[in-house]
């Protein structure tokens, strides 16, 4: 009976390999109206703004239920972005993110064990960059700090979320 | 009289010998990508380096695959280079629009060395002489991520 059931969950281990996808639509190319992203470089005459690393923790409540947003979504749309043109850049390039997936049996064991909600995390890095005179955006060019509309207008992420930015700043 | 040898002897000399003459590397390998410049068919272009012609970004993907070691030598599962690259990041490129997946990074998170394969083999097949209804294995996690791209020319 033991060796029945073990080679059952062998089965079941076996037939049941998979994959976990998780991806975010941002249309954008350099020079475009807005912010592009990209993962390799430009080769357009550019300013380095400085180097730039958003993340964003909190728990999957009963191992799906994502409170703060911790997928590549939320973590490009409504962390990295609003902070680059807060820093006034045009793009970001040389792009380098991480988010954690859980598998399903991850996720069902979360949903079992509730009182010990899975941590989730994502993380993006990369190089803030604007573009030179004549390639950026048509809108006119943002200061080097936050202009009075995107500080009147703060990244829309929920003030529970522990997200983190670190941005330095230099210029080539 | 000579004293006869424990039958374990004999196979922890094995298990030894086998341990010290298989490597420690763990190596994980896939097959090549696309190469430049890209053929004309309906395939996504796959590359670890940059786009060969000028594109717009349509979006980026992140891939873990999932499965299992079983007795050290037989992977079950999708923690596959190439089953993670060509097929479901290719996949989920094509379902966006993609024409090409550039800058393709990728991770196996916790490969074997040979070693590990042996000891696994190994302790396996000491299961099964022991009558034990245990089965080795071990997770396993590939992760891939890549920027999802439209050629504008």
């Amino acid at each position: 009976m033991r060796a029945m059931l073990m080679a059952l969950a062998l089965g079941a281990t076996m037939t049941t390999g998979c994959t976990m996808v998780d991806k975010v639509t941002l249309p954008s190319v350099p020079g475009g109206k807005e912010v592009f992203v990209t993962a390799g470089d430009v080769t357009e005459p550019h300013e380095v703004l400085g180097l730039i690393q958003v993340s964003r923790s909190g728990p999957l409540l009963f191992g799906n239920i994502d409170v703060v947003g911790t997928d590549l979504e939320t973590g490009f749309k409504k962390v990295l972005l609003p902070e680059v043109e807060r820093l006034g850049g045009d793009g970001v390039v040389r792009v380098r993110y991480r988010m954690t997936q859980y598998t399903p049996f991850a996720r069902i064991a979360g949903a079992i064990f509730f009182i010990f909600p899975l941590p989730s995390t994502v993380t993006i890095t990369g190089t803030v960059v604007k573009m030179k005179q004549g390639l950026a955006a048509p809108a006119p060019a943002p200061a080097v700090e936050a202009t009075p509309a995107a500080a009147a207008e703060p990244a829309p992420t929920p003030s529970a979320a522990p997200t983190e930015v670190k941005a330095t700043r230099a210029t080539r | 009289m000579r004293p006869r040898q424990p039958r374990c002897c004999s196979a922890v000399a094995l298990a030894a010998v086998g341990l010290l003459s298989s490597g420690c590397n763990a190596v994980s390998s896939g097959s090549a990508l696309s190469s430049v410049p890209a053929p004309k068919s309906n395939t996504v272009f796959l590359t670890t380096g940059d786009a060969p012609r000028p594109f717009k970004t349509l979006g980026f993907v992140q891939i873990r695959g999932y499965g299992v070691q079983v007795a050290g030598f037989a992977d079950v599962g999708d923690a596959d280079l190439d089953k993670t690259i060509k097929g479901a990041l290719a996949n989920e490129a094509a379902k966006m629009g993609g024409q090409a997946v550039i800058h393709i990074e990728f991770l196996d998170e916790n490969p074997s060395t040979d070693a590990e394969r042996v000891q696994a083999a190994m302790q396996q097949v000491q299961n099964l002489a022991q009558r034990k209804p245990e089965v080795e294995k071990k997770d396993r996690y590939v992760t891939v991520v890549g920027e999802v791209v439209q050629f504008t020319e």
